[in-house]
């Protein structure tokens, strides 16, 4: 007890020490903060020390706060490990092993009894917490929680950084309403536009019927609180943004309807082409969008805002290179060749193709550019494949390139693999004759149609009478997906609408099963939902069946 | 300065003493430890480096292996993992290859390898660390042959084993260890 007296006092003469250094404005802690909290730098640029396990140093470029309590400070749960919220507006409170208020709500409930008591905490105990692991019941947290070494003034700075965390709804949330918009580029195909919509307007009629019939019934109301929370009694709305004219001007719009009407987040999306300038606009505003449907997104490592189903059509020319790759004993140094139409379609492909192959430290392929408007002979395929004897052939070209494919069939120094885009071919893959059906092997960057029948009937919820026939069967089914991945994320989020705590309870999702992609799966940071793509071929016979010729991710 | 001075008396032996006394509870085992036999299956999985790597293989030899399962982008637990990884490499001091430490990724679905090098990278990991990747498939059979598989990656749990070169022993780790309880564990595994 006597040591704990002598730690107070310290902390006492701790809090005029804090007090006495003056600190830089709100907007340079906030900059200053963010640095150490997410890249582990000090606010004089240098690294910032930590000690985790107890006696393990590590430089705070290999992780910092960010790495564990996650980008909105609310914390993380992985398998047993829970990570707390390290905000503020939580940390300043008494914490009780449940969530005051939603004592009846399971899904928020649960979350707080895997942490211990503790008293609110001060300027001064956090200090303490923070450089030396130690909370304010004296409980040391190092086996989990690193420790920092900070002077005063930056752990001033971290600590009001902290207050400042996730302390206020983020923007578009309003008492009982949170607002989304969608964005469609003019000039994009109306049934795909009408595809995209539909079920985004499901999702959200379905939950504002929740709401409405809630308000009349008390009992339905009980009952959709322990499901939901809170949030059983917010409505939501989604506007439409149209982008129209060039690119060039699309953000001057965007900023024009955004200061309208501040929405939490953009759902879905479309454009027949470019999305980067909406992509931008997240960007730099911080708003999340859930899942555009396009074809070229914006590919990084490092944007947050968002959220794409897959890397686009390039990742069919990636999966095309992983799949050679796994052979790469039978090609041996033969050569292979891109045929590429000079499309953006094609060059997409084969850019993702380029950039798995070489980064396997492959001997790069051999190109050959069609100008897009010149037709693909069977001659002039000949004339190819006779010139570098190919072991793997690569046809960039929409089904038009079939008959000048199928030429190919009787040529004896002919590559043993022919592989193109089934995406691209359309329907017109079901109709390779047979004896081409071995040689030719398509990127398929969907689950297996007779396999994602199962999900039909859920789907067909969405159509409400509409003949499902007027819609894009694809694209319907990735905004479904949509829909259904922001009711699993706003359920989970416990009351806490924060743009970033969007992100990272997506980030937390377990891998999910949707309609169309075989697969979608999340983690901090992970961009791109769906990340494979099978390679096959088309079977024998009257009706044929797509056959799997790889698995989904190959790495 | 008066946090470092805080933070002196705080990690004091004394002091974790009666904040001990003060919790009113010892200190509960930090982790679980059992020795165990596994059987390595004959998969090929893929490095940081985008090679093959014949799993077996890695196990043919006189130095003594730690296996770990982690991935690019997971939260808590890795970051404690790797840093006992990184940590064991500097006290390796020059030769770091005397000690092959394997970590194994449990999210192949989006660990290609040149994720992989930027994860060894961001921890400084010098040769004689390997991080691989493969097939959801065989990463699945390495999971299961270690008895450590994970239906989904948010079901992690911090799991490291050091295989004994003397007799093919596994000692099997569950939970998360400081530096000195790791190098501990390392030298009881009867290595330097
Ligand atoms: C390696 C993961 C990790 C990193 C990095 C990390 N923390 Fe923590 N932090 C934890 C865990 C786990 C706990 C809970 C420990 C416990 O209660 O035993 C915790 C606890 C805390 C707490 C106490 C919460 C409470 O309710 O008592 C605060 C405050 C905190 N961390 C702030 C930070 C800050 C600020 C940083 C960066 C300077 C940081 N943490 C870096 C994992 C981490």
């Amino acid at each position: 007890m006597k040591f704990l007296l002598t730690v107070s006092l310290l902390l006492l003469s701790l809090t005029t020490a804090l007090a006495a250094e003056p600190l830089p404005s709100a907007a340079e802690i906030q900059r200053l903060g963010e640095r150490m909290y997410r890249d582990g730098l000090l606010p004089s640029g240098a690294v910032m020390k930590a000690f985790v396990s107890d006696d393990v140093p590590v430089d705070g470029t290999a992780f910092t706060c960010v790495s564990c309590h996650l980008r909105s400070g609310l914390g993380s749960i992985e398998g047993e490990v829970v990570t707390p919220p390290t905000n503020g507006r939580i940390l300043y409170q008494e914490r009780k092993p449940y969530v005051q208020g939603a004592i009846h709500v399971p899904l928020i409930h649960n979350y707080a009894v895997y942490l211990p008591e503790r008293p609110a905490y001060t300027d001064q105990t956090l200090a303490a917490l923070i450089s030396a692991g130690i909370d304010p019941t004296g409980r040391s947290v190092l086996k989990a929680m690193p420790r920092y070494e900070l002077d005063d003034r930056d752990m001033a700075i971290m600590i009001a950084y902290l207050k400042a965390l996730s302390d206020q709804p983020s923007p578009g949330v309003g008492e009982h309403v949170i607002r989304f918009a969608t964005v469609i580029v003019a000039g994009t195909d109306p049934v795909a536009v009408e595809s995209m919509l539909l079920p985004l307007q499901f999702s959200v009629d379905r939950k504002n019927r929740l709401a409405a019939a809630a308000g009349a019934n008390p009992r339905v109301a009980r009952m959709g609180y322990n499901m939901l929370g809170d949030l059983q009694s917010y409505t939501f709305t989604l506007a439409r943004w149209t982008l129209t004219g060039p690119p060039e001007g699309w953000r001057a719009q965007l900023d024009d309807y955004y200061r309208k009407e501040p929405v939490f987040a953009l759902l879905g999306g479309i454009s027949p082409g470019d999305w980067e300038p909406v992509h931008r606009f997240c960007e730099e505003n911080r708003i999340p969008d859930l899942f555009p449907v396009v074809d070229y997104p914006v590919i990084s490592d490092s944007d947050w805002y968002t959220l794409y189903f897959s890397r686009g059509i390039r990742q069919e020319g990636e999966a095309a290179a992983r799949y050679l790759h796994g052979m790469a004993d039978l090609i041996k140094d033969r050569a292979i060749v891109q045929v590429i139409r000079d499309t953006r379609r094609g060059r997409a492909l084969a850019d993702g193709f380029r950039a798995g192959w070489q980064a396997t430290g492959h001997t790069p392929a051999i190109d050959v550019l069609l100008p897009a408007a010149e037709a693909l002979t069977g001659e002039r395929l000949q004339q190819i494949v006779a010139g570098h004897k190919p072991a793997v052939l690569l046809v960039w070209d929409d089904a038009a390139s079939l008959p000048a494919i199928g030429a190919l069939a009787g040529q004896p120094d002919r590559p043993g693999l022919v592989l193109a885009s089934g995406n691209w071919f359309g329907q017109a893959l079901w109709t390779v004759p047979e004896p081409l059906r071995e040689l030719v092997y398509f990127t398929w960057p969907w689950r297996l149609p007779q396999e994602d029948a199962r999900f039909d009937i859920s789907v067909n919820k969405i159509f409400a009478g509409k003949s499902p026939a007027a819609y894009d069967p694809r694209i319907v089914r990735q905004s479904y997906t949509t829909g259904e991945v922001l009711g699993k994320a706003l359920m989970e989020m416990r009351g806490e609408y924060h743009r970033d705590f969007l992100y990272d309870t997506i980030g937390m999702m377990t891998d999910m099963y949707y309609p169309l992609y075989e697969r979608v799966s999340f983690g901090p940071g992970q961009r791109y939902a769906a990340k494979g793509c099978f390679i096959v071929q088309l079977g024998k016979g009257e009706k044929p069946q797509l056959e799997r010729r790889s698995e989904w991710v190959m790495q | 300065m008066i946090i470092p001075l805080v933070r002196a008396l705080l990690l004091s032996a004394a002091a974790t003493l009666l904040l001990a006394a003060a919790a009113g509870a010892a200190e509960p085992a930090r982790y679980q430890r059992t020795i165990e036999r596994y059987t390595i299956p004959d998969v090929v999985l893929i490095n940081q480096d985008g090679e093959k790597v014949r799993f077996k293989t890695l196990f043919d030899t006189q130095q003594p292996v730690v296996v770990d399962f982690i991935y690019g982008t997971c939260t808590t637990i890795c970051p404690i993992l790797s840093a006992g990884y990184a940590n064991l490499q500097r006290k390796l001091g020059t030769d770091t290859t005397r000690v092959h430490l394997v970590s194994i990724t449990i999210d192949p679905e989006n660990d290609t390898p040149a994720i992989l090098k930027k994860y060894l990278a961001q921890y400084s990991a010098k040769p004689g660390w390997d991080f691989l990747t493969g097939s959801r498939k065989d990463i699945d059979r390495v999971m299961n042959a270690f008895d450590a598989y994970f239906r989904d990656k948010m079901d992690h749990k911090p799991l490291t084993f050091i295989r004994s070169p003397k007799d093919g022993s596994w000692i099997r780790l569950y939970g998360l260890l400081s530096g000195v309880d790791f190098l501990d564990e390392y030298k009881k595994a009867g290595l330097q």
